[in-house]
């Protein structure tokens, strides 16, 4: 996080113009509480530092979704080509790979998700709370 | 050959497309047209949006085709487009909708402020797009071959004619409603029959798929063949030929020697019951263990397995986060909470919708071993319901899936040819409303000629290239602007450039017929094993390399990309309050948030008086 050039401001009407429609609920909730926001838009350490604790916050529950995801993905053609009797198993007659590509893999990505989302909005609660915390 | 009930329903689809587009919105791509954004679409409705554009050719057709083709591998591409989701949510869905970028030249130009940048970008949106849309007119191509009997180039023509005028007359175009009934009606198009065909109609044992021996027909079987092929028969079969075989006109029975064959177009020859299936000459079918096999086939070649998989998942996996007609969707969001709710429904959708296209691959290898004879496999969805169903069951599953098949190149192609003309119009040529039609037009001229020229590619491939363009190009951009402060505008187009360029020179080089065996077949058929890392390198590397290129006031971005709503500002350049540092000392800072393990400390005081610094 670095090299900020301090919060210059740029006023020349050539800057890209760009609008960010909100929905009235989300705009109320806004005008409610930007107060609290006043510390990270301040560009000193501080609000630099708690930017950087959200998003590595927010990164390391990325990381920690992704990389079982890969891993979930990756270990039956890895698991596969290491032992070849998992490629062609048969279960009751119908094929493993059937089962588990025709199926069985898509619950485990779905809880992965529904994990990753539940553990990112307790990370936005967190920080939130730690900035109205006055 | 004609099926009116298909035909009716195809109509039907189209029709309904057609005048919901002449009653849409004008297109005007001005931040009124996305006012669509303050009626707080819900995550369900617009995760069903979502999942109906992106359900496409590909998913509806192609993946059971190919499986059944190239075995159950192919059943990776569907995993990947489905787990594409995942990382769509855990490493852009908030952060985009935060950042009000709705386009990815916008992002790339809003982030990191380079004009040029967002040019490059575009160039690739219409490279992605462009690839995408030639599937989805092979797969109406062969929906109309199949339905009306009619030459594979109408079909081609007829959905590039029915998108550019929808496109044209300004349809389809933020029609939440419409897109999200296109994902139920696909559902149902595709479950129903699959469910009805596997529980409800008398097939071969499923075990028998897998076994070893040569697949033979179980009933007394037409195949007709809408292409000119030359096939390969093991035995000698008496049959009857209608049409021209090895140049002669037949018009009953005829003995096929062993031997190669010619069979012209529009000859349909009838094979006898417990005969062996003959297949393409130079396309040996896959045995039972190795079409029952995890591994993805590529055409014609059986080594290097391992390695086309992880090509196939690392395209899909990463490519999802790059296609520009489905992040256009995420604005409808209310915002970024909301933004990953819909996509985690999405991923459940999209999962759902994946478990039919496996039934299809596997009733087709029992069931019609025909369409290996024709190499046909890409239309298994539409031709096995009247192959496997007889009389007026056959028909009316027949006619579902059309119409469900058609639903999918319709949303999809929609949705493609406006990203694609709205790229080339708004970001390109800078022009208004006149210009994006005049753009929509020559786009679907292109791809409609362009999709003649295609009819050989299986149409999960050629999702499977867009995807792997997409994978190395913006994902590595979106994942680094969004996560990474040092980014500069000069390495993520060195990064652009390299991956997108690459992957694309790759991919043209196999269509032309480079690399027939060995790792060239892979590496280039399967270009995202290795483009995708060498982008993420060349973007860190050049980026620095080139520190004086940051763009300006990094940290706003930032805080645009990553606040959560409760406390945040609507993000505007240049305009935050430049406030005075007040300096901690680093011991009074809250708690680091390094590790996975969340704990902030209290909030610490501030000095009275701030020392000043000189930075």
């Amino acid at each position: 996080m670095c090299c900020d050039r301090r919060g210059q401001v740029s006023t020349e009407d050539d800057a890209p113009r760009r609008e960010v429609v909100y929905a009235r609920r989300a705009a109320r909730r806004i005008a409610r509480s930007t107060p609290a926001a006043g510390d990270l838009y301040a560009r000193d350490e501080y609000g630099r530092a708690l930017l950087r604790a959200l998003t590595r916050a927010q990164l390391a529950t990325t990381l920690a979704v992704l990389g079982p995801t890969a891993v979930l993905l990756a270990a039956y053609p890895l698991l596969a080509t290491l032992i070849p009797g998992l490629a062609t198993a048969r279960i009751g007659g119908v094929p493993l790979a059937l089962m588990v590509l025709g199926g069985g893999i898509y619950p485990p990505l779905v809880a992965l998700g529904l994990w990753y989302v539940r553990r990112a909005e307790r990370v936005e609660r967190r920080f939130t709370d730690l900035l109205e915390r006055r | 050959m004609s099926e009116p009930a298909a035909v009716a329903a195809v109509v039907a689809v189209t029709a309904a497309t057609a005048v919901i587009g002449a009653r849409g919105v004008r297109v005007s791509r001005t931040p009124a047209d996305f006012l669509v954004a303050a009626r707080e679409v819900p995550p369900m409705l617009n995760a069903s949006a979502i999942s109906g554009e992106y359900l496409s050719a590909a998913s509806f057709l192609g993946v059971a085709g190919l499986a059944m083709q190239d075995g159950l591998g192919a059943l990776w591409y569907a995993v990947g487009y489905a787990a594409g989701y995942l990382v769509l949510l855990a490493t852009v869905a908030a952060p985009l909708r935060r950042f009000g970028a709705y386009t990815i030249p916008d992002f790339a130009e809003g982030r990191l402020d380079s004009p040029l940048l967002r040019r490059a970008a575009t160039v690739l949106v219409v490279a992605i797009c462009g690839f995408y849309l030639l599937p989805q007119l092979k797969g109406a191509g062969i929906t109309l071959q199949l339905a009306l009997g009619s030459p594979y180039w109408v079909g081609v023509a007829v959905l590039g004619v029915v998108v550019t005028g929808n496109v044209v007359s300004g349809g389809m175009k933020g029609i939440t409603l419409v897109q999200a009934f296109q994902y139920w009606l696909k559902l149902t198009a595709i479950a129903l029959p699959a469910l009805v065909l596997l529980i409800g109609v008398h097939h071969a044992s499923l075990a028998s798929a897998s076994r070893p021996a040569p697949l033979t027909f179980t009933t007394a079987t037409r195949v007709d063949f809408p292409q000119a092929e030359a096939i390969d028969v093991a035995a000698p079969i008496r049959v009857r030929v209608e049409g021209r075989v090895d140049g002669v006109a037949h018009h009953g029975e005829l003995s096929l020697g062993a031997g190669s064959h010619s069979v012209a177009a529009g000859a349909s020859v009838e094979f006898p019951a417990g005969a062996a299936a003959p297949h393409l000459r130079g396309l040996t079918p896959l045995g039972g263990l190795q079409w029952s096999s995890p591994f993805v086939h590529l055409p014609g070649q059986g080594q290097h397995l391992l390695a086309a998989t992880l090509g196939v998942l690392v395209a899909t996996f990463l490519g999802a986060i790059g296609l520009p007609h489905i992040l256009v969707r995420f604005y409808t969001n209310t915002d970024g909470a909301a933004a990953r709710r819909t996509t985690l429904m999405v991923l459940a959708l999209l999962s759902c919708f994946y478990l039919f296209p496996a039934i299809f691959a596997l009733l087709g290898r029992l069931e019609a071993p025909g369409l290996y004879t024709s190499g046909q496999t890409d239309s298994v969805v539409l031709a096995l319901p009247r192959l496997a169903a007889v009389g007026g069951l056959g028909s009316l599953l027949g006619a579902i899936v059309a119409a469900g098949a058609f639903a999918a190149f319709l949303s999809t192609s929609s949705g493609l040819m406006i990203s694609v003309s709205g790229a080339l119009a708004h970001d390109l040529l800078r022009g208004g409303v006149r210009t994006f039609r005049i753009c929509a037009v020559t786009v679907g001229l292109a791809t409609t000629l362009a999709g003649l020229a295609v009819a050989g590619f299986p149409i999960n491939v050629l999702v499977g290239w867009a995807f792997a363009i997409a994978a190395s190009s913006f994902c590595p951009l979106l994942v680094l602007g969004i996560w990474w402060s040092r980014l500069t505008w000069l390495g993520a187009l060195v990064g652009l450039g390299l991956g997108g360029g690459l992957s694309s020179a790759a991919i043209v080089a196999t269509m032309l017929g480079v690399g027939h065996s060995g790792w060239p077949a892979v590496l280039l058929g399967e270009p995202a094993i290795w483009a995708v890392p060498l982008a993420f390198t060349a973007m860190v590397a050049v980026s620095l390399g080139s520190r004086r290129r940051l763009p300006a006031d990094v940290i706003g971005k930032l805080l645009a990309l990553h606040l959560p709503e409760a406390v945040r500002l609507p993000y505007q350049p240049g305009v935050y309050p430049a406030a005075a540092p007040a300096a901690l000392a680093p011991q009074q800072w809250p708690g680091r948030v390094g590790s996975f393990t969340f704990r902030f400390r209290r909030r610490p005081e501030r000095h009275p008086r701030p020392p000043p610094t000189n930075r």
